[in-house]
């Protein structure tokens, strides 16, 4: 199992390299043109000439990643659960929360920049509204879904509200929170670059692209897109996967899907 | 005869009441909303009053509103049908074929890591500035989660209904089109509805970006910006809400009409 795991991975690898390959093959013979595609031996200069810049704008980027994102995270697990505990308050906000998660966090920009300016208070402030929003939504489910005779026999044997919440109702829940985290992690992320986009002032992946954009400097474009991705890809991959193995996997409640 | 038209009854009823339920917190949030905006708590907040005259304003005195819808419109149907179309194509090939999975899984992992708003300047530069961008975002916003349902939808049919089909002899395009399509609906049906959400949202997203449209329902917001019209930006966010809303539950009713309804997932 572990040596074909280990195989995959190889072959995995090589054929991203070949399609470097095969681009930096392309732009050479002028099948495609550089100024349109750039090619991997010009992004790979870039990255290494520039990699202070480029780290520094990593930095930004992800420092207001992680700040609106765990805002949202506290608030909307804190909310969530107040939804689920009172079908009431679940009834009057479940609408209002279905209609404002269809808002793409792009368009409320025009508006945020009208009330903060450019700059992070506009970008950290769409952050934390775009990851609030499947946070509350999921805990809200999660503690909806719990097995009522869980809840009576934690009170049959005397737990207080305390020790409900703590022992039954948020380990129930997590399975559903940690979905909506991932959403609202993966929502957040990709909010903030767009917002990066026209909001920002100075820093951050999303306005070195955007910036680099209308310089027609297409090398950067790539750089930038390519970071991006290696940088998702280890947020979801490494950090989310192992907080999974932590705590739903540990605690059995989630059966791992083969595929 | 007289059951089914109690049954209709029954349904609208529900329906009705359920539609009662989800109206009923916007009936109190808008006048508090109104209160506030009245009394200038919040500078620049318009009052929902305001935004529904610019809403009569430009739906009616100066008919641009329609155009504006006409175009994200058009513009959504033609990449989300595009979207479909190559999903299930290239879905379909990678689910059978395990030397074009094998390529294509690690390529398709990286592509799917990168956001859809991040592929705008690259779409700008390589198809310009008008809608053929747009139309891109739009196709490559719901490309990679329905080609992902499909082959998640082809690799979970059940093992034992392709040996019946084998079985029963049926050829390897009969058992395509007999066995695993129909299998695989349950995860392409999902996957579609998450797929609108995408393609919406990339849409919006895109039109803010791309500068040589004029219609568009994110270039209306966009261009309010230039002239700080907040009542007009309002209003975008309003119809993009309720668009939004309006697709999600038009691909869930479809869903229900579908494989909900064949039994094939129970009702979530």
């Amino acid at each position: 199992m572990d040596f074909r795991k280990k195989i995959g991975s190889f072959l995995a690898i090589t054929i991203i390299l070949l399609f470097f390959f095969i681009w930096e093959l392309f732009s050479n013979y002028e099948i495609i043109q550089i100024a349109l595609f750039s090619k991997p031996s010009l992004i790979f200069g870039e990255i290494l000439e520039n990699s202070i810049e480029i780290i520094a704008h990593l930095l930004v980027t992800l420092y207001r990643l992680v700040l609106s994102f765990f805002i949202a995270m506290f608030i909307g697990i804190f909310f969530g659960m107040i939804m689920g505990y009172s079908r009431y308050v679940y009834r009057f906000f479940n609408p209002l929360i279905t209609t404002l998660m269809a808002i793409p966090g792009i368009a409320m920009a025009p508006v945020f920049i009208i009330w903060f300016g450019f700059g992070d208070p506009t970008i950290l402030s769409i952050g934390i509204i775009v990851a609030f929003f499947p946070i509350v939504y999921n805990s809200a489910i999660g503690v909806r879904s719990i097995d009522k005779n869980h809840v009576n026999a934690a009170k049959i044997m005397g737990a207080n509200k305390k020790h409900l919440f703590l022992k039954v109702y948020l380990p129930h829940s997590f399975t559903y929170i940690i979905i909506g985290i991932k959403l609202g992690l993966a929502r957040c992320w990709r909010t903030v670059i767009a917002v990066e986009f026209i909001a920002a002032t100075g820093f951050g992946l999303g306005y070195w692209i955007w910036d680099a954009y209308e310089y027609l400097n297409v090398t950067i474009v790539y750089t930038g897109i390519i970071i991006l991705a290696i940088v998702f890809f280890t947020i979801e991959k490494v950090i989310i996967r192992e907080v999974e193995k932590r705590t739903i996997d540990k605690w059995g409640v989630l059966h791992e899907q083969e595929s | 005869m007289y059951c089914t038209n109690k049954n209709l009854k029954e349904t609208i009823k529900t329906t009705l009441k359920n539609t009662l339920i989800f109206i009923l917190p916007f009936l109190v949030v808008i006048p508090f909303w109104e209160v506030i905006s009245q009394l200038n708590i919040i500078a620049q907040l318009p009052a929902p009053s305001e935004i529904f005259e610019k809403f009569l304003y430009m739906a009616f005195e100066i008919d641009v509103l329609t155009q504006h819808l006409i175009g994200s419109i058009y513009r959504l149907i033609i990449g989300y049908i595009l979207a479909v179309t190559f999903g299930i194509f290239l879905g379909t090939i990678i689910g059978l074929k395990k030397i074009i999975s094998d390529i294509f899984t690690p390529i398709l992992s990286l592509l799917i890591s990168i956001p859809t708003i991040a592929w705008v300047p690259v779409l700008l530069i390589t198809l310009g500035l008008g809608d053929e961008t747009v139309i891109a975002a739009v196709f490559l916003g719901g490309f990679f989660t329905i080609t992902y349902s499909v082959i998640h939808g082809i690799k979970t049919v059940n093992k034992n209904l392709i040996n019946a089909g084998k079985i029963a002899g049926a050829g390897k395009y009969k058992l395509f089109e007999s066995v695993l399509l129909p299998g695989s609906l349950v995860s392409l049906i999902p996957g579609l509805r998450l797929a609108i959400g995408y393609s919406w949202r990339a849409l919006v997203g895109a039109e803010m970006l791309a500068a040589m449209i004029r219609w568009g329902v994110g270039k209306m917001i966009f261009t309010a910006r230039m002239s700080n019209v907040v009542e007009t930006m309002f209003l975008g966010l309003v119809i993009i809400g309720i668009a939004g809303l309006l697709l999600d539950r038009l691909l869930l009713y479809i869903e229900y009409r579908t494989v909900v309804k064949w039994g094939m997932v129970t009702e979530g």
